[in-house]
């Protein structure tokens, strides 16, 4: 290696004015949404990257699709359309149910739902910040997808998108120490917020008063309140409930439906904005 | 310098991050070595009038992006690390590597607290055992970074 250059020492000055934009870069970066596009710009810059590391887990599914005896493949085939059928099937009474909704909310004069549209997306292997809940899919801005969309696997919501690029997104779990969502038991209509705490299988509700009609095996859905979730999808069931004493609130544990650590694919929904009415 | 050494280095930094995000099982991940940071201790010890603080910053924002945190966080802790090497390595260079790996340990020490240290003023949850898993291993790889770096360098005939 060379001598030192007397120019290379890195100045105290200049370290120190570094320092201090990453400080006010960290502020604005919290505060505001001004660096959104910027940290879009790069994640797109970055995508290729994303998916080379992908690609061994891309390459491995594909090969043991690809290997998969033809008689398996008939048998799932099969199972599928048995599946499909009883889908249907039940599909006709929800359409019914639906249309009645829709007549009777028009009765009341109050707005008519729209059924949400649905992006089908991808998780890509790639590993965040592990003190984080971050997954990262494979649909951005050129598939429409937007900041603020929940994203669901077919049990239930895993989260909501919170970066975007042009072909990909960042998602936040539900169970991120960050994330709470708005929920509401299904048995008796009350209303609640579930915190995630890091961990995968468990949701915090928390603030709840130890007179609310709770119980264990309850099922939560989205409230739909805050505007951020769209109401009536699954989010957990509860696992426990454990009184405090000391403040009178109950503190609940609840387990999320959706399959946070497995589930490769997923829904990203696109809410429709519900009409005036009639 | 040319643009070709220009590239080998750049193409170093690009083998960081993409380490840094490979997918690794759940119980390892803690293990994972902050490459990026091992990459620029060796590139700012071997050609410091290249690579210094401006280079610990872009590549700290690079790995802000992809992995998700708050804008500055890591090129915080990176350029941290890289002044202190910048006005120690001569003292270092000289000593064995596995001296080297002690001083190096200390180094991605410090860059974990800055990192740790905003993951707690944002109220996220700090790890405590985890803490050291990342540096440790970053000190017990770092002779061979060392070696496979230098190799590099000089076969690209940086200087």
């Amino acid at each position: 290696m060379k001598q030192l250059h007397p120019r290379a020492r890195g100045t105290p000055i200049r370290a120190l004015f570094l320092m201090g934009l990453s400080i006010a870069l960290m502020f604005v970066d919290q505060r505001f949404n001004h660096l959104e596009v910027v940290r879009s710009n790069i994640s797109l810059a970055l995508s290729p990257l994303r998916y080379l590391v992908s690609l061994p887990a891309i390459t491995g599914n594909w090969a043991s699709d690809w290997l998969t005896a033809q008689t398996e493949l008939l048998e799932e085939n099969l199972a599928l359309e048995a599946e499909d059928r009883i889908i249907n099937a039940r599909l006709q009474k929800m359409q019914v149910l639906q249309a009645e909704n829709t007549r009777l909310r028009s009765l009341l004069g109050s707005s008519r739902r729209v059924a949400d549209q649905v992006i089908v997306a991808e998780l890509l292997s790639v590993d965040q910040n592990p003190y984080r809940q971050l997954i990262e899919i494979n649909k951005g801005t050129i598939d429409g997808v937007t900041i603020g969309q929940a994203v669901i696997d077919e049990f239930g919501i895993m989260g909501q998108v919170i970066h975007v690029n042009r072909y990909t997104a960042t998602t936040i779990l539900i169970s991120d120490p960050e994330h709470a969502i708005p929920v509401q038991f299904i048995r008796s209509g009350t209303r609640s917020i579930a915190f995630g705490n890091g961990n995968t299988d468990q949701l915090e509700l928390r603030y709840l008063p130890a007179t609310a009609d709770i119980m264990v095996d309850d099922e939560l859905v989205t409230s739909g309140l805050g505007g951020r979730f769209p109401a009536d999808y699954p989010v957990a069931t509860v696992t426990s409930i454990t009184a405090d004493l000391t403040r009178g609130f109950v503190s609940v544990l609840a387990k999320p439906l959706a399959r946070l650590d497995s589930s490769r694919e997923v829904l990203v929904i696109k809410p429709e904005n519900s009409t005036a009415p009639e | 310098m040319s643009q070709l050494r220009y590239f080998v280095i750049f193409l170093s930094l690009l083998t960081g991050l993409i380490l840094m995000i490979m997918p690794l099982p759940e119980t390892v991940q803690i293990y994972r070595p902050h490459w990026v940071a091992l990459m620029l201790i060796y590139w700012s010890m071997a050609i410091p009038e290249r690579i210094g603080l401006w280079f610990a910053f872009f590549s700290g924002i690079m790995v802000d992006v992809s992995q998700g945190t708050l804008l500055g966080q890591h090129t915080l802790a990176l350029i941290i690390i890289v002044y202190i090497n910048l006005n120690f390595y001569q003292r270092i260079r000289v000593m064995s590597l596995a001296q080297q790996a002690m001083y190096v340990f200390g180094l991605l020490v410090m860059g974990q607290v800055v990192i740790v240290w905003v993951e707690g003023i944002m109220g996220r949850p700090i790890p405590i055992l985890a803490f050291f898993a990342a540096p440790f291993v970053g000190m017990m790889i770092w002779p061979w970074i060392f070696v496979i770096l230098r190799d590099i360098r000089r076969k690209a005939r940086i200087n």
